[in-house]
C-alpha cells in the first residue's frame, strides 16, 4: 500500500481524459465497466495530489489556496486537530460546508490535512 | 374593406377567446394557463412566473402603492420558513391572491394573500445524506405555476407536480441522476404551453448542463438539450468545440429560469460557464489548456423549440469563457421600440448584451465600471483585448468571481423606460493551476485556482443601483450602496423601484430620480425575490424574501465585516407590506 504521506510531484494527473476513461467513470456508456475507486479497499488509482484537490473543490471557499478566509475560514494555522480536520472535511457543517464523505480516500484525506498544515503565507 | 372586416372579426374572436378564458380559469379556481401567462399584463394583481410575465420585466402594473403614499407603508404579515439553511432565495408567485413560494430543502407554502394564513404545505422527501454534500444547495431560487399545479425542481435532480389547490404531489419525474453528478435543481422551471423547462446545476460540475422539457400534465421528459455540445448528431451538435473530448466533462448548466418570447415561440435560456472556470491556456485557447476551442453552448444564450427542445438560435456572450463570466442570468427583457422588438440580456461579466429577436447582437453596454477581463466587448458582440490566463498568480482581474452582475434579477418599468439593476464594483487576485475532474464516487467542483476577493485599484469594493435605457445603456441615475445588494429589484406602476439591500433594509427609490422615498429594516440581509400582488381583498401588496447565506453572500462576513459576521445563516422569512 502507498504511504499515505507519499504523493506524486503536481501535474502528475494532468493527462488529457481519454473518451473511453470519462465514458467509464460517468457510467454513460453501457456495458462499460466503471473505473476503481480510489476510496474503496484495492482501488487502483494512486491518491490525487492533495494540491490539485484543493484548487478543484475547496478554494471555491477557502481563499488563497486556504492562507486566507473567504466564505469559509482560514485553514493555515488552524487550531483544529488532524482528526478534528478530518471529521468536518467528511461531515461538513450544515449551511456552511459540504460533507465530502466517500468523495476522498483515507490517503487523500491525509493529503489534504498534510496540505493544510502546510501552508505558509505568500 | 373585405380585409378590415376580416381583421376586425378576428380581433373580436381574439378578444371573446380571452375573456372566456378568464372567465373560465375564474370558474376553475382561477388555473394559471399559457395564454394567462401571456396576457398577464391585463391582469396585473397576478405574479404567474419567476420573471413576472413572459415579457420578463419584475413589473408590477398595480400603483395603489405609489411615490406620494409610499410613507404609510408597513408590514402586514410574516411568514417565516421552517429549516431555512442558506436563508430564503426564492422568488414567491401570486394567482387570485393566493401567494405560492419555496424555501431551502424543496418546501413549498401556499398563502392566503391579505392575511399570511397557511393554506397548504409542501415538503418534498430528499435524499438528505446527498444533500448534505452539495455545495449550492439546499437553497432553492423558485417554482412555476400551471395547469392546476405548482412545479418545482429538486435539489436530488427530480421535478414535481404538486396540486395548486391542495398542496398534495401529483407527479414526480427523475431528470438527473444527482447521486453520481452530485447536483440537482435550485433554479426554478419555466412553464410554457404544455411543457415545464428546466436547466440543471452546474457550471462548474463536470457533465453537459442538460436543460429539460417536460409534459406539464403527466411528468414525462419530452426533450433535454445538451449546453455542452449540443445534442449528438443533430445540427446543433457542437462537440468539435471542445478538444480532447472534454464536452463529456463541460459543465454549462442553465441553472437560471429563462424567458420566452410568445411572438417568435422561442424559449431563451442562458448557459452556465464551461469547466473548469479558469483555463491555464493562455492564449492558445483554440488548442491548448483544460478544454480546448469555442465550448459551446456554454456563456452563450440559446434560443429553444418549447415543442422539442431544438435549437433555434444562439450567441455565445464570451467565446471560450476563461474566467467564470457566464451567461446564466434569466432575465430576458422582451422589449419594443419604434416598432423594432429586441431582447435584452445581462451577461455576469458587467456587460449588457441586446439582441434582435432571432438572436443578433444590436448593442452591448456596460453595466460594471470594473472589468479589465476584456479591453471592450465591441456593439456587435466582438470581444477585444481578451486577458486569457496561463498557470500562476494573477492580480486584480475585475470583476470578482461573484460577478459584476449576480443571479438575481433587475426591473423595466414601461413607464419610464428605464431598466433597474444592482451592478457590483469589485475584483480577485488568483492563482490559477492545472486540475482534472473529479468524477468519482460522486463529482465535484472543478475550479481551476485559488483566488481571493479584493477591492478594485484605487477604490473600495462596492454596488450600485442603477436606471439605464435598456437598449443603449445611457444612465439616468444611480445609488450608491457600500455592499453589492444581492436580490431581485422591482418597479411597479407607482413609479417606484424597491431594492433590498444587503444589509436587510428594504428601500423604496422614486422611479424617475432615484431618490429614496421610505425604507425599512427587515432584521436580516435579502438574497431573494421581490413582488407585488392584489390580495383577495384587492390591495395591494409587496413581499420580499429575506435571509442570509447565499454563495455570493458569503464571502461578505469576512470581506466586508459588520453586520454581516452577525447574520443567522438558517433563517427564511417571507415580510409583505401593505398600506394601512
Amino acid at each position: 500500500m502507498r504511504s499515505p504521506f507519499c504523493y506524486p510531484p503536481l501535474g502528475q494527473h494532468v493527462k488529457p481524459l481519454t473518451l473511453a476513461a470519462v465514458l467509464a467513470v460517468l457510467g454513460a456508456a453501457p456495458g462499460t465497466a466503471r473505473a476503481a475507486d480510489p476510496g474503496q479497499p484495492g482501488g487502483a488509482k494512486p491518491p490525487r495530489d492533495p494540491a490539485q484537490i484543493f484548487a478543484t473543490t475547496c478554494g471555491w471557499c477557502h481563499h488563497q489556496g486556504g492562507r486566507q478566509a473567504g466564505k469559509g475560514p482560514q485553514l493555515m494555522g488552524t487550531r483544529l486537530s488532524d482528526g478534528e480536520i478530518v471529521q468536518r472535511i467528511r461531515k461538513g457543517k450544515q449551511g456552511f460546508m459540504p460533507g465530502y464523505e466517500g468523495a476522498f480516500s483515507e490517503e487523500e484525506l491525509a493529503g489534504l490535512v498534510r496540505y493544510i498544515r502546510g501552508l505558509r503565507p505568500r | 374593406m373585405q380585409r378590415w372586416h376580416e381583421a376586425a372579426r378576428r380581433a373580436a374572436l381574439a378578444a371573446t377567446v380571452a375573456l372566456a378564458t378568464t372567465a373560465w380559469a375564474e370558474m376553475h379556481g382561477g388555473d394559471v394557463t399559457h395564454e394567462r401567462i401571456r396576457e398577464a399584463d391585463k391582469r396585473a394583481g397576478d405574479w404567474l412566473t419567476y420573471h413576472g410575465t413572459y415579457k420578463g420585466w419584475h413589473y408590477s402594473g398595480i400603483d395603489q402603492i405609489n411615490s406620494k403614499n409610499i410613507d404609510k407603508l408597513r408590514v402586514a404579515w410574516t411568514h417565516a420558513m421552517p429549516r431555512s439553511v442558506r436563508g430564503l432565495q426564492s422568488m414567491p408567485l401570486a394567482a387570485n391572491g393566493v401567494l405560492y413560494y419555496s424555501g431551502s430543502y424543496n418546501q413549498v407554502f401556499a398563502l392566503d394573500g391579505a392575511s399570511g394564513e397557511v393554506i397548504w404545505y409542501y415538503r418534498q422527501k430528499l435524499n438528505e445524506d446527498l444533500v448534505s454534500k452539495q455545495t449550492h444547495s439546499p437553497y432553492n431560487r423558485g417554482i412555476a405555476l400551471g395547469l392546476g399545479h405548482v412545479y418545482m425542481g429538486t435539489l436530488d435532480g427530480k421535478l414535481v407536480a404538486i396540486d395548486m389547490k391542495t398542496g398534495r404531489l401529483v407527479w414526480e419525474t427523475k431528470l438527473i441522476d444527482s447521486e453520481r453528478l452530485t447536483v440537482g435543481f435550485t433554479g426554478a422551471p419555466l412553464f410554457v404551453k404544455d411543457k415545464v423547462i428546466i436547466g440543471s446545476q452546474g457550471g462548474e460540475w463536470p457533465y453537459r448542463g442538460p436543460i429539460f422539457g417536460v409534459d406539464a400534465r403527466t411528468g414525462q421528459e419530452v426533450w433535454k438539450f445538451y449546453t455542452v455540445g449540443g445534442n449528438d448528431g443533430t445540427q446543433s451538435d457542437a462537440r468539435n468545440t471542445w478538444g480532447n473530448d472534454t464536452w463529456l466533462t463541460g459543465g454549462g448548466g442553465g441553472w437560471m429560469a429563462g424567458g420566452y418570447d410568445a411572438e417568435t415561440d422561442t424559449v431563451w435560456w442562458g448557459t452556465g460557464n464551461p469547466a473548469p472556470l479558469y483555463d491555464w491556456s493562455g492564449a492558445d485557447w483554440m488548442t491548448a489548456g483544460a478544454r480546448p476551442g469555442t465550448n459551446l453552448y456554454t456563456t452563450s444564450v440559446i434560443g429553444l423549440d418549447p415543442e422539442s427542445g431544438e435549437l433555434k438560435a444562439y450567441h455565445q456572450e464570451l467565446p471560450h469563457d476563461a474566467w467564470d463570466y457566464d451567461s446564466a442570468v434569466g432575465e430576458f427583457l422582451m422589449l419594443e421600440r419604434r416598432g423594432k422588438k429586441y431582447i435584452v440580456h445581462p451577461n455576469k461579466s458587467g456587460f449588457v448584451f441586446v439582441y434582435d429577436r432571432k438572436g443578433k447582437v444590436q448593442n452591448v453596454w456596460r453595466l460594471v465600471k470594473n472589468i479589465n477581463f476584456v479591453q471592450d466587448i465591441k456593439t456587435d458582440g466582438t470581444l477585444v483585448g481578451r486577458r486569457d490566463l496561463t498557470e500562476g498568480e494573477h492580480k486584480n482581474l475585475c470583476p470578482f468571481i461573484a460577478g459584476g452582475i449576480s443571479w438575481n434579477a433587475g426591473s423595466y418599468n414601461p413607464r419610464t423606460g428605464l431598466y433597474y439593476k444592482v451592478g457590483n464594483e469589485w475584483c480577485m487576485d488568483l492563482t490559477v493551476k492545472r486540475t482534472v475532474p473529479i468524477l468519482e464516487p460522486m463529482a465535484q467542483l472543478n475550479i481551476g485556482a485559488d483566488f481571493s476577493l479584493v477591492n478594485p485599484q484605487g477604490e473600495k469594493a462596492h454596488g450600485r443601483v442603477a436606471a439605464h435605457d435598456p437598449l443603449t445603456g445611457a444612465k439616468k441615475w444611480e445609488v450608491r450602496f457600500p455592499e453589492p445588494p444581492l436580490a431581485s429589484l422591482l418597479s411597479t406602476a407607482g413609479n417606484l423601484v424597491f431594492v433590498p439591500d444587503a444589509r436587510g433594509i428594504l428601500r423604496a427609490l422614486d422611479a424617475s430620480s432615484g431618490r429614496e422615498l421610505w425604507k425599512h429594516n427587515n432584521g436580516q440581509g435579502h438574497n431573494g425575490g421581490i413582488i407585488s400582488y392584489l390580495g383577495k381583498d384587492k390591495k395591494q401588496y409587496v413581499a420580499v424574501a429575506t435571509g442570509w447565506g447565499g454563495l455570493a453572500g458569503d464571502d461578505y462576513a469576512n470581506f466586508f465585516g459588520p453586520p454581516f459576521n452577525t447574520f443567522p445563516k438558517d433563517s427564511g422569512v417571507l415580510v409583505v407590506f401593505a398600506l394601512p
